[in-house]
């Protein structure tokens, strides 16, 4: 069984980069190698994901996410834009984004975060025309080899499950994990570089670098497991940070006039509420936030893609400053980019409805007043969006273009997907929120509960919950029984 | 499941099934006749009201005071859930019933209205999907799922102000009302989650759970404010003359029947929890009067015939919200049907209004006396003047919220701009151009 796993983990993982290398070779056919690849890709994820124990499934889940957006892209992608170092750029990009996501040693898992930025330093892969995106990228990756390198100095094993909950290299590693977190994220004040990648660099491909959402990936696979005491006293200042930046953000995103740009905010914004969901520390916020990753994936990859396909069309220039009346030319776009939009902001019938709900309830049971800012943060984004299509697609129909295809055939298919991905995980929730709230209760339970039953609870003030018989008690008692604890002596 | 039960969940998901398949189907490339649409909508709202008939009949024959069909939960996360409950009481039956009656109507109204007009379709659909959004925020059995069909219309509301998008105008003052209506949105969200933080459930299926007096308060105050937003109530009221910008029939339902009196349906479900608090009776009361006042006065001051009954729609619904404040219940839900009919009426008559006027001149015999004039006279010149200046410009309160609340908010995100462009060549300006002709590529490259 374990070896099947590690088989369908080389074929996942594997063929992408195979793919990535065929296409520098067989050029005229690198839409094909690309779709073959992340085709199969998906398929090992899948298998993986039907093999993986459902209360620890999340690793697996994210690998079938990244796949699907990977295998979209690469039939989205517009003639323009599929060369062949595209196509190999997004495979190495899938495979490296995959090999992080199942890591379990420390090395492998810096690798792969080292991996996935490398498309994004060569002029002729992903390189953005700015520097502050090759900066966040590099901080960051400095960040999490500092904190490797530190672990290793202490003389741990690079194991991540042996170092579960053994608070590996104490306060420095921590500071330096959540330091790579805020770089990759994109966490104010960092938070620049995200809108420069994508204005000044590939559309699709930094859309699907956003999406591997390796800062959250981090927090839920390393910094939550391996300090779980750290976390809990020092995980609200992340949290505090990642509202400030969701809000601070869609501030940011009102005023904005480059579609690219708003989208990052967009994108950024909403992407910061996972984290402060996962820091929420109760189940809703926690399955909120995961269940949210999924939609702000699907969703910003398919507002991405329909601003490429509007851009291959309609020249690169396009703007929100005033009114470009798309509709009339591209009216099935339009359709597509409204539902996407106001999927990634909680539209009801989609499935950000419910992680939205979730990720409020959650954030506002934790912090009664931060928590505020999130509802706030997404209604602003709500507005910055329907801006956003208004002014792209409302207004006076444009003339002097040569009649424009509306969405072709191959990118109809494949954004009516994503639509109904977003539509359907909204209509039958439970078949993604379950998955996620038996996940959120393992991430819960490495907070309040240390893999080894307790031992390193330092004080009796704060006795570990599988002892505690209220372990099962409802959610607001256990949120004041949490509080009281906070106020005992010696905390 | 019994047969009223189902029948409620047919009226329910009519209309929405409606709109998928013709989604759907449009999106598949299929774009049906004007008359094939239009016998669509007859059929599916015709249904409806002779479902819910029966459910009425129903109920009045056995006596049972509400039907109650409940699904499970659509999530649960430990102890939070998310229940599937379907209510028809003796409060949400007058407003389902008048909803899928109105929608049908406006639907037969619109088909001739609208013929040959572009966007059609695009009309009926948001119809549809809008009255699936009214019939479930009126027929939820808990606040969680009212807030679904309360942001489905919300968002409906909005797409329909910005129906004829050629002009700039109906745009931006639908994405005026978006924001709006997402802020006081907030209020509900808030709402929704302090009940579920205090009594463990958001369901009023089975009665509202009892609160402490400040926990109370604090609720209501929050609801209101999600009602206020909705009903267009002051200090919100600025979007409601916007939102004249739309076609005279979703004018006619959204703003004189259905959406205008869903902020309404929210305080008279809070009902109970309202009248155990003073403050908030007290603030619903005081923002029914003011609007009522307001609405009376910038309606007399407004041009146009559309803006005017919005005014009139106002001023009305401010009485409701008096009325609901005082504990008045069943006044207010008579209050509220007989008004969305009649204003209906007056909306969709609203583009012949110069005929009407000119027909009734001549069927009287003499001069019509202009209505209401004996108010103003009770005021001195001055005091006359400083009215009407202050009902031209609609009580200042989007002048208000222009300088208190949007352009500060607008100055803050150029700051934060400028703070993120510093030292930098800002790549934004590369990108400031507009789209100035057709694409460098040709179509082989899409």
């Amino acid at each position: 069984m374990a070896g099947d796993a590690v088989t369908l983990t080389a074929v996942a993982i594997g063929v992408p980069w195979a793919g990535s290398i065929l296409v520098a070779v067989d050029r005229k056919h690198s839409r094909t190698i690309g779709f073959v690849a992340a085709l199969a890709s998906v398929a090992a994820s899948v298998f993986l994901l039907r093999a993986a124990p459902v209360r620890d499934s999340l690793n697996e889940a994210l690998m079938v996410l990244f796949s699907c957006l990977t295998l979209g892209a690469t039939l989205v992608i517009p003639r323009r834009d599929c060369t062949s170092g595209t196509i190999g750029g997004i495979l190495f990009l899938l495979g490296s984004t995959l090999l992080a996501y199942s890591a379990n040693d420390l090395r492998v898992l810096l690798s792969a975060w080292i991996l996935s930025t490398v498309p994004f330093f060569p002029e002729k892969w992903f390189r953005a025309r700015t520097w502050r995106p090759r900066l966040g990228l590099l901080l960051s990756s400095a960040a999490l080899a500092l904190a490797v390198a530190v672990i290793a100095a202490h003389g741990h094993a690079m194991a991540i499950g042996g170092l579960k909950g053994r608070n590996p290299g104490g306060m420095s590693v921590f500071g330096l994990l959540v330091l790579a977190v805020i770089f990759r994220k994109g966490i104010c004040p960092a938070h620049a570089w995200v809108a420069d990648a994508a204005d000044g660099g590939p559309t699709i491909p930094t859309a699907l670098l956003l999406n591997g959402h390796f800062g959250a990936m981090l927090v839920a696979k390393l910094i939550v497991p391996l300090f779980p005491n750290t976390a809990r006293d020092m995980f609200p200042l992340l949290s505090y940070l990642a509202l400030a930046t969701a809000l601070y953000v869609a501030i940011r995103a009102l005023t904005e006039n480059s579609p690219r740009r708003l989208l990052a905010f967009l994108a950024l914004s909403q992407s910061a509420c996972i984290l402060a969901g996962l820091e929420s520390r109760t189940a809703e916020g926690i399955t909120g936030a995961l269940v949210h990753w999924f939609v702000v994936a699907a969703s910003t990859m398919g507002l991405f893609g329909v601003l490429r396909l509007l851009e291959v069309r309609f020249g690169e220039q396009l703007t929100a400053s005033r009114y470009l009346g798309l509709a009339e030319h591209a009216p099935r776009l339009a359709v597509f980019f409204i539902v996407f939009g106001l999927a990634l902001v909680g539209l009801p019938g989609t499935l950000s409805f419910c992680s939205q709900d979730l990720l409020i309830h959650g954030t506002l049971e934790s912090h009664p007043q931060t928590g505020l800012l999130l509802p706030i943060a997404t209604a602003m984004n709500a507005v910055s969006i329907f801006r956003l299509f208004a002014r792209l697609f409302l207004g006076k129909r444009r003339t002097g273009f040569t009649v424009m295809a509306d969405a072709l055939p191959r990118e109809r298919w494949i954004l009516a997907v994503g639509v109904l991905f977003v539509v359907f995980g909204g209509l039958f929730p439970n078949a993604i929120v379950a998955p996620r709230a038996a996940e959120a209760k393992l991430v819960e339970q490495a907070i309040y509960l240390p893999a080894d039953g307790g031992s390193v609870c330092k004080s009796p003030a704060e006795p570990c919950l599988k002892q505690d018989p209220l372990r099962n008690a409802p959610a607001g008692e256990l949120t004041r029984i949490r509080t009281f604890r906070c106020l005992l002596p010696g905390r | 499941m019994d047969y009223s039960q189902t029948l409620l969940v047919f009226a329910v998901l009519a209309p929405g099934v409606v709109f998928a398949v013709l989604a759907l189907g449009w999106l598949a490339g299929w774009i049906p006749s004007e008359r094939v649409v239009s016998r669509i909508t007859s059929l599916a709202f015709s249904a409806s009201v002779f479902a819910l008939a029966v459910v009425f009949w129903r109920l009045a024959a056995t006596g049972t005071p509400a039907v109650i069909l409940t699904f499970g939960n659509w999530f649960t996360v430990q102890n939070y859930h998310f229940p599937l409950v379907l209510l028809a009481d003796r409060l949400s039956l007058p407003f389902l019933g008048m909803t899928v009656v109105l929608a049908g109507l406006i639907g037969q109204f619109s088909a001739t209205y609208l013929h040959r007009e572009r966007g059609f379709l695009r009309f009926f659909l948001l119809l549809h999907l809008f009255a699936f959004g009214s019939l479930l925020a009126f027929a939820a059995g808990s606040f969680d799922l009212l807030v679904a069909g309360w942001e489905m219309v919300g968002i409906t509301s909005v797409l329909l102000i910005a129906f004829f998008h050629q002009r700039t105008a109906p745009v931006e003052n639908g994405l005026r009302v978006f924001a709006v209506y997402r802020a006081c949105d907030i209020g509900l969200l808030v709402g929704v989650f302090a009940l579920h933080n205090w009594s463990g459930t958001a369901t009023f299926a089975g009665g509202l759970p009892l609160l402490t007096g400040s926990r109370t308060s604090l609720l209501c105050l929050l609801l209101l404010l999600a009602a206020a937003g909705k009903a267009a109530q002051v200090p919100f009221s600025g979007w409601l003359p916007r939102a004249m910008e739309g076609p005279t029939p979703s004018s006619a339902i959204f703003y004189g029947a259905i959406s205008i009196h869903a902020g309404a349906y929210l305080l008279l479900r809070a009902q109970p929890m309202l009248a155990q608090t003073r403050l908030a009776s007290a603030m619903v009361i005081a923002i029914g009067v003011i609007t009522a006042i307001h609405g009376t006065m910038s309606g007399r001051a407004s041009a146009d015939a559309k803006t005017s009954l919005a005014y009139a729609s106002l001023t009305q619904v401010g009485v409701v919200f008096v009325e609901i404040g005082l504990g008045w219940k069943t006044i207010a839900i008579a209050h509220i049907l007989g008004h969305a009919t009649v204003r209906t009426l007056q909306f969709l008559r609203a583009p012949s209004m110069l005929h009407d006027y000119h027909k009734m001149h001549s069927a009287i015999g003499g001069e019509l006396s202009p209505t209401g004039k004996h108010l103003e006279e009770l005021f001195s010149d001055r005091v006359q003047l400083w009215l009407y200046r202050w009902s031209l410009d609609r009580g200042h309160l989007d002048t208000i919220l222009d300088r208190f609340v949007i352009h500060p908010l607008m100055r803050l995100s150029k700051l934060f701009a400028s703070l993120d462009g510093l030292g930098l060549e800002g790549p934004q300006s590369r990108r400031e151009a507009a789209v100035s002709g057709p694409s460098a590529a040709g179509q082989g490259d899409v």
